[in-house]
Order: C-alpha cells, then sequence, then structure tokens
C-alpha cells in the first residue's frame, strides 16, 4: 500500500494527464473483459506490464511480486472452477474415483479455469497500471470532474488521508509500547495490541474533532473545495490509447470469428 | 507606536465541556501591527485564548473584540472574522487535511470565494514565502515533521489575514527551522501583519517580542515589553518561567562593572556587541597608560 503510493508519486509516467492514463487503463480493461480470448487477455496482462514497467519504469521484481498477490488467490479461485465432477471417466485428463464418479479435471474445465485467470490479471493489472502511475490525488480530482457526488470524494479523500496518520499513530504507540517491552511476551503483546486498538480509536475521535476545528478556523462551510493542479493535457495520448483498446477489440472479434491471426 | 487595539478579552471566562476552568476572567488588548507573544507553562490557557480569538470557542462570560467590535456569532460574522484572524495550530497533523500540498494550502482561499486564478498565485505566493514551494507536488504524507508546520503556516498565509497568531511555532523544531519561521514572522510583520504566538520560551519572547503577556491558571498575571515583564522575578516565578539567559548574563555584568549599557540588549547579537564595544575601550585604555 505504502510502496504504490510512494510510486504513484515517483513514477515516469507521473506528468502525463490522469484523464489519459485512466482513459488508456479503461481502454484496455473493457477490451480484455469484452473478449473472450485467452490471447487477448494474455496480451493485455502483458502490455500493461510493459507499460508500467518500460514506460513508467516500476521496478520489475516489485511490480512482478505485486502480481503474484492476486494470482495466489485466482489460483486457489480458479481451482474449484477446474474441477469436474461426472460419470463419464472418458472425459478426464486426470482424476479419482468416488463411487461410480469421477471428480477430476477436464480438457473444457481446465481450458475455462485458464480463461478466467487470465482475464482477472487481465483486469487487475489494468488497475495496477493506474494506481501506480497515478496518485490518488489525482484520481479524486478526476472523479470530482466526473462529476460523482462530490461526498463521495471528499469522503474517499479524508479516508486516504487518515489511513497515514492512523498508520503513523498506530507506530508511535507501537514504537513507545515495545520500548518499554510491551511485545516481550505473548501474553504481554495480546495486552499490548488491545490497548493500541483502543488508544487508536481514542486518538483518531480525537483527531477528528481537531480536524473540524482547524478547517473551521478555515471558513469551513461543509465543503471540502480545494483547487486542483493543472495538468497539461494531450489529446494524442487520449486518442493512442482509445486506438489500443480498439485495436484489441477487433482482433478479438475477428478471433472469434475465425479469422485473423488470433483464431483458437 | 503600539497602534490601536485589534484583539481585544474583556473579562472573558470559559470552562470546557468537563469542568476544566482553562480561563478566568481574563481582559487583555493587543495592539495591531505589534508582535505579541503569549507566555505560560503548558496548560496556562493560551491555546484557550486563541481559539476565542478565531471565533471557535465561545467565551461563557466576557466578550471578545474585533477591531473594536464586538465579536458575533452567526454564520457570516464569524467567517469575516476568520477571515481576518488566521490561526495556525500547533500540531500540523491534525490541520493538515488534504493528502496534496497544493490542495491543502488552496482550501482556505477558495472559501474566501476568491476566483480560480487568484488562489493560484495566492498558495504560489503562501507556499513560497514558507519555503515550500519545492514541495507543492508531494503528498503530505511524505513530509517531515518540520515541512509539515511549514505547510500549515502557508495555509493561513494563503488566506492573508490581518492577524496571525501562531500556537508554540517553535515547539519540536530545531533551533534553524524555528529561525527561518521566526523571520518568516518577522518579514510579514514588516508589511503590516500583526502577529500573535504562544511559546514557554522565554528566551524567544524577550528576543523576538514588541509585547508580552503572561498566561498562569488560566489568568492573566502580567504583561508589557519584554525588557519590563521578563526581568520581573516575582512575575516569572509565578509564572514557573526562567529569567531570558541574555537578562541574566548582562545583569551579572553589569553587576561587575564590565559592562555599562543604556539600554538592556535584548539578543545574544546585542550583548555580543556590547561586550565587544567594552573590550575595545578597554583595550584603549591599556595603550594610554
Ligand atoms: N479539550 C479539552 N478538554 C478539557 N480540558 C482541556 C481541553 N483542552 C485543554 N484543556 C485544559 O484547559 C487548560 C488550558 O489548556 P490550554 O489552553 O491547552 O493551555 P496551553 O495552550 O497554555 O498549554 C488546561 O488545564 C488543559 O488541561
Ligand atoms: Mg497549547
Amino acid at each position: 500500500m505504502l510502496k504504490i503510493d510512494r510510486y504513484a508519486y515517483t513514477n515516469k509516467l507521473r506528468c502525463v494527464h490522469p484523464a489519459e492514463k485512466l482513459a488508456f487503463a479503461l481502454a484496455m480493461l473493457i477490451a480484455c473483459l469484452a473478449l473472450s480470448s485467452r490471447l487477448a487477455s494474455l496480451l493485455v496482462v502483458l502490455f500493461m506490464a510493459a507499460s508500467a514497467v518500460l514506460r513508467a519504469k516500476i521496478p520489475a521484481l516489485f511490480y512482478l511480486k505485486l502480481l503474484l498477490v492476486p494470482a495466489s488467490f485466482l489460483l486457489a479461485g480458479v481451482f474449484t472452477v477446474a474441477l469436474s465432477f461426472s460419470k463419464d471417466a472418458s472425459l478426464f485428463l486426470a482424476g479419482v474415483k468416488l463411487g461410480g464418479c469421477v471428480l477430476g479435471f477436464t480438457a473444457a474445465g481446465l481450458a475455462t479455469a485458464l480463461d478466467l485467470f487470465l482475464k482477472s490479471l487481465g483486469a487487475v493489472s489494468c488497475l495496477y497500471f493506474l494506481v501506480l502511475t497515478t496518485p490518488a490525488v489525482e484520481i479524486f480530482a478526476l472523479l470530482r470532474k466526473l462529476r460523482l457526488p462530490p461526498l463521495f470524494v471528499e469522503l474517499m479523500a479524508l479516508v486516504y488521508r487518515f489511513i497515514f496518520v492512523l498508520l503513523e499513530t498506530a507506530e508511535k504507540i507501537y514504537l513507545s509500547q515495545s520500548s518499554r517491552g510491551g511485545y516481550a511476551t505473548l501474553k504481554t503483546a495480546y495486552f499490548s495490541l488491545g490497548q493500541l486498538a483502543a488508544n487508536l480509536f481514542a486518538k483518531s475521535y480525537r483527531h477528528s474533532q481537531l480536524l473540524f476545528l482547524t478547517l473551521s478556523a478555515r471558513c469551513y462551510t461543509g465543503e471540502l473545495n480545494v483547487l486542483d493542479e493543472p495538468c497539461r493535457f494531450s489529446p494524442r495520448n487520449l486518442l493512442l490509447s482509445i486506438l489500443a483498446g480498439l485495436t484489441l477489440l477487433a482482433a478479438g472479434y475477428c478471433a472469434e470469428k475465425g479469422a485473423g491471426p488470433f483464431a483458437r | 507606536m503600539p497602534g490601536k487595539p485589534i484583539l481585544e478579552a474583556k473579562e472573558v471566562s470559559f470552562r470546557y465541556p468537563d469542568g476544566t476552568p482553562a480561563l478566568k476572567n481574563v481582559t487583555l488588548a493587543v495592539a495591531e501591527g505589534q508582535k505579541t507573544a503569549f507566555l505560560g507553562p503548558n496548560g496556562a490557557g493560551k491555546t484557550t485564548l486563541f481559539l476565542h480569538f478565531n471565533g471557535l470557542f465561545r467565551p461563557e462570560r466576557g466578550k471578545v473584540y474585533f477591531a473594536g467590535r464586538e465579536v458575533r456569532y452567526d454564520h457570516a460574522s464569524l467567517l469575516e472574522l476568520r477571515k481576518n484572524v488566521g490561526i495556525v495550530f500547533q500540531d500540523p497533523e491534525t490541520q493538515l487535511f488534504s493528502a496534496s500540498v497544493w490542495q491543502e494550502v488552496s482550501f482556505g482561499p477558495l472559501n474566501l470565494g476568491l476566483p480560480a486564478p487568484e488562489v493560484k498565485e495566492r498558495v504560489l505566493a503562501a507556499l513560497s514565502a514558507a519555503q515550500v514551494l519545492d514541495l507543492k507536488d508531494r503528498p503530505t504524507h511524505f513530509l517531515s515533521y518540520g515541512q509539515k508546520k511549514r505547510v500549515a503556516i502557508a495555509d493561513i498565509l494563503a488566506m492573508r489575514p490581518r492577524v496571525l497568531i501562531c500556537d508554540e511555532p517553535t515547539a519540536w523544531l530545531d533551533t534553524r527551522r524555528g529561525k527561518q519561521i521566526m523571520d518568516l514572522f518577522a518579514g510579514l510583520n514588516a508589511s503590516g501583519t500583526t502577529i500573535v504566538f504562544s511559546t514557554h520560551d522565554v528566551d524567544l519572547a524577550y528576543s523576538w517580542a514588541d509585547y508580552v503577556f503572561l498566561l498562569k491558571d488560566g489568568a492573566l498575571i502580567g504583561e508589557g515589553p519584554p525588557e519590563a515583564v521578563l526581568s520581573d522575578p516575582r512575575l516569572l516565578a509565578a509564572a514557573e518561567l526562567e529569567k531570558p539567559w541574555v537578562a541574566e548574563v548582562y545583569e551579572e555584568l553589569q553587576c561587575k562593572g564590565w559592562v555599562a549599557g543604556r539600554r538592556p540588549p535584548r539578543s545574544k547579537e546585542e550583548l555580543l556587541a556590547l561586550i565587544g564595544e567594552r573590550g575595545a575601550r578597554g583595550a584603549e585604555l591599556r595603550k594610554v597608560k
């Protein structure tokens, strides 16, 4: 979470207009979801990885680790999709007999599972690209421009800011506890953790009260108006993103029709 | 040349909801254009008093005045007051609500109803005055404490108030950063802004302020120019404060007859200059003999 945030501010695509990055991620996301082509999903995964690593200069190892997080539980989820249960033993590539039936993997089941896995990974890649290259603040600004309800966006922005305040507070309490041996044994650790949670709640409550006071001091009247930073907007990038999505869609469409290089 | 009173409290008393009496019958006036320090130990009521000046707290008894007019607590009057009296809170963490430095500083001027180009100009000016212009694209959560503090000051600078109140401006800052902030305030003061700050650092108040108020346990126990208030041992003892070291060294030197000052020095530099003068004169005397 913290590392993603750090890259969002330091990556090489930081200065690209957030709308362009959003358009790119969305175009690829739509292409990935609309197509039921394994190859298209794989292409999206690879293309997004290339964009993040080569263009935005996110370290490849970090990106890989990040992909492994959803990949690991996607595998677990997809496993159940791959499993089939049937009387016809000839369908199965591998399986165990349970009474008169067979539990195992069929070719069709495995294919569906692979499709699902790649499609999900493709979708996740699109979102990763967005959050790795665009600071949350800019995403919020974009949502505001897209006329999402202000209350909703303000709330998101405040929650985002408070995550860091809370983390910092928790760290301070944790340090002060452990410096006095609060986590020396399992028993004291349980006790200290409970104290930390209770303390954190009390502190957050106090913090929110103080924040209201400090906002009021600056003429707060119920709306968190802020000025968005001007960003250079390049229609060329936007066009390219849409083109990339369309190309992928067209290619996938041809593949489904059984024509062209993407035919299954 | 003290100006007309800009902030006044008349017989102000205040108790927190839990019953803690924080201000007891406080009557005082801050003169416009002055650098005013509120000195007192922790819990003296400095923060509570500041929150009254900005209309955030309403006195239980007594009245608060801004520029000669009684503070009223309806919506429009409060906005008008807060436009003129800006307050920088002690802990920047509770003041910074946005993850973006730029957006954070734009909040105040936008609330004043200014058009976007003017807000932009003010944000840039405030950021550069507070020496944080280079941080404008950084998220607030990656800033150090001192940087956050300066962004919190820029927050208020961007609103261009007539009175800038700063609660413990140098607390938890290293000496150099603290000095930078006080220099910034001195500059603002030179261009007409009244500066009000709280501190428990007698040396700072002694060398920097034009006028000092001493608070203790919610009551005003003394006021006056720093060289008068901070050389009074009885007052200092009552406020649990020590004498400023510059004053102490000067008195000691004077007792020994080593320096003869027309006016007690206010800062280390003035004291050193005085000693230097004396040294030079001493050397001359020896030459004559
Ligand atoms: N939110 C609060 N609730 C109850 N008592 C408070 C609160 N804030 C401050 N006090 C009390 O009010 C008194 C004055 O506090 P404060 O104005 O913060 O003093 P100072 O800023 O000079 O350190 C202290 O006794 C303090 O304990
Ligand atoms: Mg205080």
